[in-house]
């Protein structure tokens, strides 16, 4: 590798080195653990081993004629969807009217806003104060999670369409309306696609605290059962799960998110 | 190009006049900027009608009063009116469509729904019946040579065929009034030439009183029916004059005694105007 080349951000490498780079440092991590746990330095009920992960994710994933894991990830996911949908429908509205009318914006950014910052988990036990310890409650707090995210970014989505677009539309007779819808909305999908995107892995990461209280089923409940028993081989393999699932929406998302939009990255 | 018969002037024709416009703006020491002073212009035919004057002087924002999108935040005009067909008009008006330098070209679109864009507006929806629009967008395609890209999107042209882009959208509204902005003023020399060419081919298809910005001389005397000279810091009415050449007008008449004359009128009321002030460019 010539030298100019590594202190470079503009050089980056093929793809194939690039992954080639992440794997080892994936194989790095792994060996590391490896050895660490071989080495009996650090106790297994700190630090499971990764083949007792490995062992307990088979585990999780089929024993006595059922399928732990799979349950659990069905649960998660579909909690996960239909918070996600009400996101969309609800979020997605609301921060385009607060970008396109800045009135709406001043009045109603002082309630939005804030809560980017807020203690999001310190509403749960709100949420199960007003909304009792069933499914409501746990789509409201995964609801409540990721929405405070998409709405400001949904506003800045359309905040950030060149004026000369809203003028050309305006130019051409369309009502001030028809700027936003035909013109504004269309242009700022792109980035409206980025916000729901990090509503999903805002998502993934509060399951385990929306699961926290009296979950029955799911990913947060299959680690908080397995960490009761101590089970720490079990919590690592369910947390890598999360992890996975998490990477894997993103990875499916950007990929819709190109196919849909593919003028966005030939501009 | 086929394209149908030209228009009959009498379903054409537009009175377009303006009355004393002044435009003032509040200036950073207190007090106020005159930009503007006291222009009065009409325009009552189809004819290709050159803005000229140095850049920042002030013939854009007169533009865009002649029925185009006012800017927000600031009353424009300060004083004076501005009359359509005898009815004072205070933004953006039907009949009038612009032309910007900056081609404002949806990058979501293709060719053909960038020029069809309009037809989902309530407005020409209402005008318009699909059948006819979807021709009149072919149609203009193929007059000013885009057919073939019909599909693509606005990042895969050039400059100058966006640009084209730009026209067909604003032509094939028939508009009876149509604002160029310095529309070829970021092309280079040769795209500019050919696009010079494209609308004196266009105009003559489908005439209509056309208000075209620049700050080069020899583009206002190669497209000018009439030629307004604006003076700037303010701009007033320095000179207006009518070029009765036929176009394409030759490079030969460029280079003749009576082109040379109308550029050194021009440069010469410039300079008395506005000594020292802003900067015309002239190409040949």
């Amino acid at each position: 590798m010539p030298r100019d080349e590594f202190w470079n951000p503009y050089a980056a490498p093929e793809a194939p080195r690039r992954r080639l780079l992440g794997l080892a440092a994936v194989l790095g991590l792994l060996v590391l653990w490896s050895a660490v746990a071989a080495s009996g330095l650090v106790s297994p009920s700190k630090l499971p081993a990764p083949w007792d992960v490995v062992a307990a994710f088979g585990y999780l994933a089929w024993h006595d004629g059922q399928s732990m894991l799979l349950t659990a990830t069905l649960w998660s996911v579909g909690r996960l969807l239909v918070a996600g949908v009400l996101v969309i429908m609800i979020g997605i509205p609301i921060g385009i009217v607060m970008g396109a009318a800045p009135q709406v914006n001043a009045a109603l950014s002082p309630l939005v806003d804030p809560f980017r910052s807020a203690p999001v988990v310190a509403l749960l036990p709100i949420l199960v104060m007003w909304m009792g310890i069933g499914e409501a409650m746990k789509i409201a707090f995964l609801f409540i999670g990721a929405v405070v995210y998409l709405i400001p970014m949904v506003r800045d989505a359309i905040q950030a369409v060149p004026q000369s677009y809203w003028i050309g539309a305006r130019d051409l007779g369309a009502t001030p309306w028809e700027c936003i819808q035909r013109a504004v909305i269309p242009l700022a999908m792109p980035r409206i696609a980025d916000a729901v995107i990090v509503a999903f892995s805002v998502m993934w990461t509060y399951i385990t605290v929306a699961e926290y209280v009296n979950a029955r089923e799911g990913l947060g409940q299959l680690i908080q059962n397995a960490r009761r028993f101590s089970a720490w081989d079990q919590v690592f393999a369910g947390i890598i799960v999360i992890i996975a699932l998490a990477l894997a929406t993103y990875q499916f998302m950007v990929w819709l998110k190109r196919r849909l939009y593919p003028w966005e990255t030939q501009q | 190009m086929n394209a149908p018969a030209p228009a009959s002037p009498a379903t054409n024709s537009v009175s377009v006049v303006l009355q004393d416009i002044v435009q003032e703006y509040p200036a950073p020491a207190g007090g106020v900027t005159r930009v503007i002073d006291r222009v009065s212009l009409s325009f009552d035919q189809p004819g290709i009608n050159m803005l000229l004057g140095p850049s920042g002087c002030g013939k854009s924002t007169l533009l865009h009063m002649l029925g185009g999108v006012r800017p927000m935040g600031s009353a424009t005009p300060s004083s004076g009116r501005v009359l359509i067909d005898g009815v004072e008009c205070h933004g953006a008006h039907d009949d009038s469509v612009m032309v910007f330098q900056r081609y404002a070209n949806r990058p979501d679109l293709s060719v053909f729904e960038n020029v069809a864009f309009p037809f989902r507006l309530q407005l020409w929806r209402k005008r318009v019946p699909e059948g006819e629009w979807r021709k009149r967008v072919a149609d203009m395609l193929a007059a000013v040579g885009l057919s073939d890209k019909a599909a693509l999107r606005p990042a895969q042209l050039s400059g100058g065929q966006n640009q084209r882009v730009a026209l067909a959208r604003a032509l094939v509204l028939r508009p009876r009034i149509l604002l160029m902005d310095e529309p070829f003023g970021a092309l280079d020399a040769q795209t500019r030439e050919e696009m010079q060419l494209l609308l004196i081919e266009l105009y003559r298809t489908w005439p209509c009183l056309v208000v075209f910005v620049t700050h080069d001389v020899t583009e206002a005397l190669t497209l000018g029916d009439r030629v307004i000279v604006l003076s700037t810091q303010p701009a007033r009415v320095a000179d207006d004059f009518a070029i009765s050449e036929a176009r394409p007008r030759s490079a030969a008449w460029q280079r003749s005694p009576q082109a040379q004359a109308f550029a050194e009128r021009v440069l010469s009321q410039l300079h008395q105007a506005s000594p020292g002030k802003g900067q015309v460019r002239v190409t040949v």
